[in-house]
């Protein structure tokens, strides 16, 4: 099939393509030749009509109201919420005070151990330098805080995900309920989850446990279908005919088999429950994300870094270690391996009851090291070279400038400018052409739901600024995927890179960005690009490289040149992978649009962390619905044919 | 073994709170992470800005130094940070700005929480040019001639008209407002954090650029770059009843100190010392300056302010 | 011997698709062909009316090509695949009149079934996944350990207990597959093509090993493939089918030397005759002066050992049945065969096999 004389194909398929899609814009032109001038008729606005918009500030601040009042007395709260919240309280603390009561040194002991018992020496090694290094950087009680909060919101996610996997992979009804939620619960940006629950509970801990298990239980629950229906046919067949009852074959066949998609899932919990536990710093998690937080209100990038950096070691040892877990599956078991495990646990009582004699539970302040003030010279250096009055291509703060002027100004009058029936008519062709009808609807529903909200304009200027932000993610994406899928070595020098960025806390690198580009909404799209960066070169490296080798030997032995090879064979077999490129680098863009409202780039992105610190939820809460209607148009526009299981984390 | 039975305790409560009996209200639950290790701990909120920071960093140190206090602190918004002071999951909050409505629900209707008198400091929100320009203009440093000058604040944000730049939408802001009352033909420019702008801030006055922003006293960066209010119309009392009609100042806000009901009665030491904590604007400033600019540790901070202020902080602890 | 058979299949029908148990019932629609069917109703039949016997101990090879409907049938006699229509009967009891525990009986006792992809559990050893129909049983850990490992050394596989399948060649891993169905030691085993996915080598080995199991052990088998050679080799009697009809039942001898129609005919082609056809068909009745002369032969033996036998002797061989001559055989007669150009009677019309 993957031939490289793509030459029939490649005429074949766009011709196709074209007459499909030129089929659909016919039927989609026909419709709009009758609707359109009956909504101008009716509503003739440049602008979404307000005769078409509902206002939900009003009951949104009664009810916000109304949950205040009653939180202590109704007793859906006491009997249910309360006991919900008093559950996570008590968890998280149990185990806080385990950690605590088994010292630094024992909880280093114990991280060290069950990485080398499911991972191996050399990540065993890692985790022990890991945890060492969050107490040199002074942050070993804030690290033991997110970590307690992390296993209880990583367990309860699991569980959840774990039933709700169960539920969808055994019953096909239960499948087709849960599946487009689940899909789209993948495309929602963090921030979107803050404000109900918030709403329900409150600031703190148990808000920010549930907002966790909300947010990391997806993948979980996806993944668990996937591994329960991707299990071999015929081994469940055999197991059947061997006369086994249904729950026989659930316990010994079909969960077994899913063991690497479960865990696959476990990783994928634990990595966004991380992300989320530093986000929900904003709603009082506390732990390494506050300490973030708290440094970022001084301006401290020093000690957001010191702060960020036991995050990047944990995400790390986590992410290796789940992972090695997974890839050792199948291999030949150990002969003695409860013995390994023993030996092990007996190591951590060990080193924990010497912790406790020798009274150094605490991590002994003489040996923190303080990163903050070299991190902030550095900053301090880089941002006054660099900001202005660079011979001949100009400082930062004038590419931010013109930028704004020359891109995002135009882009955003733009899109302000077009008629409001027309914007959803462009939405609905870009999306019918690329998926199908039912995308298409999605896709226009949900952009009608903007303006029905009354935030159509914020909702443009915030669409501008993603759109903006997803070219430039692209370019530079694809051009280093490129090169990296070229080069072992930049692959190599990349991984690290890549990683650091991919779980450094977006509030830490929030301060170098206004350093170097000021206010506005140029910082806002270089912080989204920093973000969405990563999981667009991984994606494309990784696409290009899995190009069917042979079809590159085959190009190669008619000697084609590199270059010819990259455009005629690797790029156009890779177009799965460019697509989802695409796709993720929106939705992680939009996943930061909150974040850009706090350095200045206001619309929807301000509007949230105005209803965040305000406790204007009706407010808040429409801009988070509206940014999930953006991420769910976008992610309709450019759904490829598959999704990747995978969200990046 | 202290640790142990309390876990212990922990989890069997738990086991019979999962069996569903009896009411849990989730307004009387503290933070997890508090009084760990057997010691008793006071939760503190921090707000984003550099001030709240000083006094919850001496309030901390003594505490813990004095007191033999643990202390967490929580950064929270204003306003999520009453509704935390309410349900107990934060013990005080030593600054703040003036929430009328929120004073009325908890403090007056639901009596869950107290006041704890005033910090002894009083803030004031204005607007602010660098002086380097009021010296340059002499005559900006009014509202009625920003229109004259507004050509020297565009930006690329705020395209052909003047940037008034805003921080943190946690802030009190009559701005947007103003500008139209005012009718001065300027653009509010949301910075959307107080890192952001300061930052921004911080790199204008390098530049010895010009620049309107929002902003408040007693604030650190005054030391660092100073600034010259710009005089708007006076404030009266009432004037900034409705928020779309405001066309006058900011008012002087003497900053007070609020408590959680249940804490200010049970307490103990604790409560009776952050009752008593009261300083001045200048004892503020100087610990938020060792924070913010010389980027000492709040706690550095507050140890050096401590060992030199003994006779203001003796008062508090008796 | 025991005449009722271990599987009686009558009738049975597999229809896939929308309101399918229609189909079995309207003449009109049985009438039509798999294409014709497909656009009237979207069904698809693949099983149609099928009716046979499996004997006590032989082994019963149902043969057809991909898409001929044999994997289908043999999932239908436990019920794997629920069938349409028809009756199938297990010693007699009615298997389509199970309730579900009866059913898993049927499955965990009395018909245990081997697969094309083995079907093993990757997650288990060898020895956990042998004893694993034991373990669905309810058996004691020890015992099907112990049970499972002599059956693991009765297959070639001793040493291996503690590899996972993962670690195993495919010959290896269906060897495991085997042990597993032998493991619960069933009164009939099914085979679902279980060496296509193996080289031609090993799959000769594991013929070879059917082969030697069968007589040691005398268990029925029900044996599914598309390759006519392993058919021939294995089988007592051969069902070939053709879009879900059994087109032919009979001895292998009987499907090469006469093939019921053009279909079986091309199938059988190439076969090597001179292998397959015994010297009974092939044999003429004795005419009184041969008597005494010649070399004997078993009228059971192929007609490559007659050639040989003949050869040696220069002359026509006689066919000696317990001691008595049925028949004599020369090299025009197994030339004839060889070449196909001598067609036996048709079945059933004075067979000399019926004819003894």
């Amino acid at each position: 099939m993957a031939t490289i004389t793509a030459n029939p194909p490649r005429i074949g398929l766009p011709a196709l393509l074209k007459n499909r899609a030129v089929h659909k814009l016919l039927l989609l032109a026909a419709a709009a030749a009758i609707l359109v001038p009956l909504a101008d008729a009716r509503w003739a606005s440049g602008t979404w009509p307000s005769a078409l918009t509902l206002d939900f500030s009003e009951p949104l601040a009664k009810a916000s109201d109304w949950i205040i009042d009653n939180r202590d007395s109704h007793p859906l709260f006491l009997y249910f919420f309360g006991h919900v919240s008093n559950v996570v309280v008590i968890a998280v603390r149990a185990v806080y005070l385990t950690l605590l009561a088994i010292g630094w040194a024992g909880v280093t002991a114990l991280g060290a151990l069950v990485a080398w018992r499911v991972a191996g020496v050399r990540l065993a090694l890692g985790t022990a330098v890991a945890f060492l290094a969050c107490g040199l950087l002074g942050m070993w009680v804030p690290t033991m805080q997110t970590l307690a909060l992390m296993v209880v919101a990583v367990l309860a996610s699991v569980v959840v995900g774990a039933l709700l996997g169960l539920a969808s992979g055994l019953s096909d009804r239960m499948d087709r309920v849960l599946r487009p939620v689940l899909d789209t619960m993948q495309v929602l940006p963090a921030f979107a989850y803050l404000l109900p629950v918030v709403l329900v509970f409150g600031i703190g801990v148990p808000a920010a446990v549930l907002a966790t298990v909300v947010y990391a239980a997806p993948p979980m629950a996806r993944l668990t279908a996937l591994g329960l229906r991707g299990a071999d046919k015929e081994v469940l067949e055999a197991v059947e005919s061997l006369g086994s009852t249904a729950r026989q074959r659930l316990l010994t066949a079909r969960i077994p088999l899913a063991r690497k998609e479960l865990l696959l899932g476990v990783n994928q919990t634990i990595m966004m429950a991380l992300s989320m536990a530093v986000i929900a710093a904003v709603i009082g998690a506390g732990g390494l994300g506050d300490r973030v937080y708290q440094a970022l209100a001084s301006v401290d990038v020093g000690a957001a870094l010191a702060a960020g950096i036991p995050i990047v070691l944990l995400a790390v040892v986590l992410d290796r270690v789940t992972g090695a877990a997974g890839e050792r599956l199948g291999a030949e078991p150990e002969p003695r391996s409860g013995l390994g495990w023993l030996l092990a646990l007996a190591g951590v009582v060990a080193v924990a009851v010497a912790g406790r004699l020798a009274g150094r539970l605490d991590w002994p302040e003489a040996w923190i090291v303080n990163i903050a003030e070299p991190v902030n010279r550095a900053v301090d250096w880089m941002t006054a070279h660099l900001y202005s009055g660079v011979p001949v291509i100009g400082g930062t703060a004038d590419w931010a400038g013109h930028f704004t002027t020359w891109v995002l100004d135009p882009v955003r009058d733009g899109l302000q400018g077009l008629p409001w029936w027309s914007l959803l008519l462009i939405v609905a062709a870009l999306a019918w052409v690329i998926g199908t009808w039912r995308t298409a609807l999605t896709a226009v529903l949900a952009m009608a739901a903007i303006g029905v909200l009354g935030v159509w304009k914020p909702s443009l200027d915030t669409l501008s600024q993603v759109l903006a932000a997803v070219a430039v993610t692209l370019v530079v994406g694809f051009a280093v995927g490129i090169a990296a899928a070229r080069s072992d070595r930049l692959e190599r020098m990349l991984r690290p890179v890549l990683d650091v960025f991919q779980t450094m806390p977006q509030f830490v690198y929030l301060i170098p960005v206004v350093a170097l580009f000021g206010v506005g909404r140029a910082p806002a799209v270089a912080a989204a690009i920093v973000y969405a960066l990563p999981a667009v070169v991984r994606i494309t490296t990784q696409g290009l490289r899995q190009v069917d080798p042979a079809a590159l030997e085959a190009a190669g032995s008619l000697g084609a040149t590199s270059w010819q090879q990259l455009k005629q064979v690797q790029l156009p077999l890779a177009r799965p992978a460019l697509l989802l490129a695409v796709n993720q680098g929106l939705v992680l863009v939009l996943a930061v649009v909150v974040i850009g409202g706090l350095v200045g780039g206001g619309a929807l992105g301000y509007d949230v962390v105005f209803g965040l610190a305000q406790g204007d939820l009706a407010t808040g809460l429409v801009a988070g619905v509206a940014i999930v209607c953006l991420g769910l148009m976008l992610d309709r526009v450019t759904q490829p044919t598959e999704r990747r299981a995978k969200k990046g984390a | 073994m202290r640790v142990r039975k309390t876990a212990l305790v922990a989890a069997l409560s738990s086991l019979a709170l999962l069996t569903g009996c009896g009411a849990a209200d989730m307004t009387k639950q503290a933070s997890p992470f508090a009084n760990a290790q057997g010691a008793k701990t006071v939760t503190l909120s921090v707000q984003s800005w550099v001030g709240a920071q000083a006094n919850v960093a001496v309030a901390q140190y003594l505490l813990e130094h004095e007191l033999g206090y643990r202390v967490d602190t929580v950064q929270v918004d204003e306003v999520p940070a009453w509704d935390a002071l309410s349900q107990g999951r934060v013990d005080a909050i030593l600054e703040d700005w003036g929430h009328p409505e929120q004073e009325k629900r908890y403090v007056d209707d639901k009596k869950t929480i107290a006041r704890g008198g005033e910090l002894g400091v009083t803030g004031h929100i204005g607007w602010f040019v660098p002086t380097y320009l009021a010296k340059k203009y002499p005559d900006i440093t009014n509202w009625k001639n920003l229109n004259k000058y507004s050509h020297l604040f565009r930006t690329p944000e705020s395209g052909n008209k003047g940037q008034l730049m805003d921080g943190s939408p946690s802030y009190v802001t009559n701005d947007k407002a103003l500008v139209k009352n005012l009718k001065l033909d300027y653009q509010v420019v949301f910075a959307g954090s107080e890192a952001a702008q300061i930052t921004q801030i911080k790199q204008f006055a390098k530049e010895k650029k010009p620049f309107l922003t929002y902003w408040y006293a007693p604030q650190w960066l005054f030391e660092k770059v100073p600034m010259t209010e710009v005089k708007l119309p006076p404030y009266k009392e009432g004037c900034d009843a409705v928020p779309e009609k405001v066309a006058c100042a900011y008012p002087h806000t003497p900053l007070e100190k609020y408590l959680n009901s249940g804490f200010a009665k049970n307490g103990g030491k604790a409560a009776a010392f952050l009752k008593k904590f009261q300083w001045t604007t200048e004892d503020q400033n100087e610990v938020s300056l060792m924070i913010a600019e010389q980027k000492m540790s709040p706690e550095d901070a507050a140890k050096k302010w401590v060992d030199s202020h003994k006779s203001t902080w003796k008062k508090w602890l008796s | 011997m025991d005449t009722t058979p271990v599987f009686s299949v009558e009738g049975l029908w597999k229809v896939f698709g929308p309101k399918a148990e229609r189909v079995p019932a309207d003449p009109e629609l049985t009438a039509l062909d798999p294409a014709e069917l497909r656009a009237r109703t979207g069904c698809t039949a693949a099983v149609r009316d099928v009716s046979f016997d499996v004997r006590k101990g032989e082994v019963f090879v149902v043969m057809g090509l991909s898409g001929s409907g044999k994997s289908t049938l043999v999932r239908c006699l436990t019920r794997l695949i629920e069938p349409t229509a028809g009756t199938i009967a297990i010693d007699g009891e009615d298997v389509r009149a199970m309730d579900r525990s009866r059913l898993r009986e049927l499955r965990r006792h009395r018909a245990a079934m081997v697969f094309q992809h083995f079907g093993l559990l990757p997650h288990r050893t060898v020895l956990d996944n042998v004893a694993y129909g034991l373990e669905i049983q309810g058996m004691g850990k020890a015992e099907r350990r112990e049970r499972a490992a002599a059956v693991v050394a009765k297959v070639g596989l001793e040493g291996m207990e503690q590899r996972r399948p993962g670690q195993l060649s495919g010959g290896q891993r269906q060897r495991v597959g085997l042990a597993r169905a032998l493991a619960v030691d069933p009164e009939v085993l099914l085979f679902d093509e279980p060496f296509s996915a193996l080289d031609p080598m090993i799959r000769r080995d594991m013929q070879e090993e059917v082969v030697r199991l069968h007589q040691e052990e005398g268990r029925t088998m029900v044996f599914i493939t598309h390759d006519l050679q392993e058919a021939l080799k294995l089988g007592d009697r051969i069902a070939l089918m053709r879009d879900g009809r059994v087109v032919q039942l009979g001895t292998p001898e009987e499907i090469v030397g006469s093939p019921a129609d053009d279909y079986v005919r091309e199938f059988v082609r190439d076969v090597p005759r001179e292998q397959v056809m015994t010297v009974r068909t092939a044999m003429r009745r004795p005419v009184g002066h041969q008597d005494g002369s010649g070399p004997a032969v078993r009228p059971e033996a192929t007609v490559s050992e007659a050639i040989e036998a003949v050869a040696r002797a220069g002359a026509p061989a006689r066919v000696m049945d317990k001691g008595r001559c049925v028949g004599v055989i020369d090299s025009d007669t197994l030339l004839g065969v060889v070449a196909g150009t001598e067609q036996p009677a048709p079945p059933g019309t004075g067979q000399p096999k019926e004819a003894v």
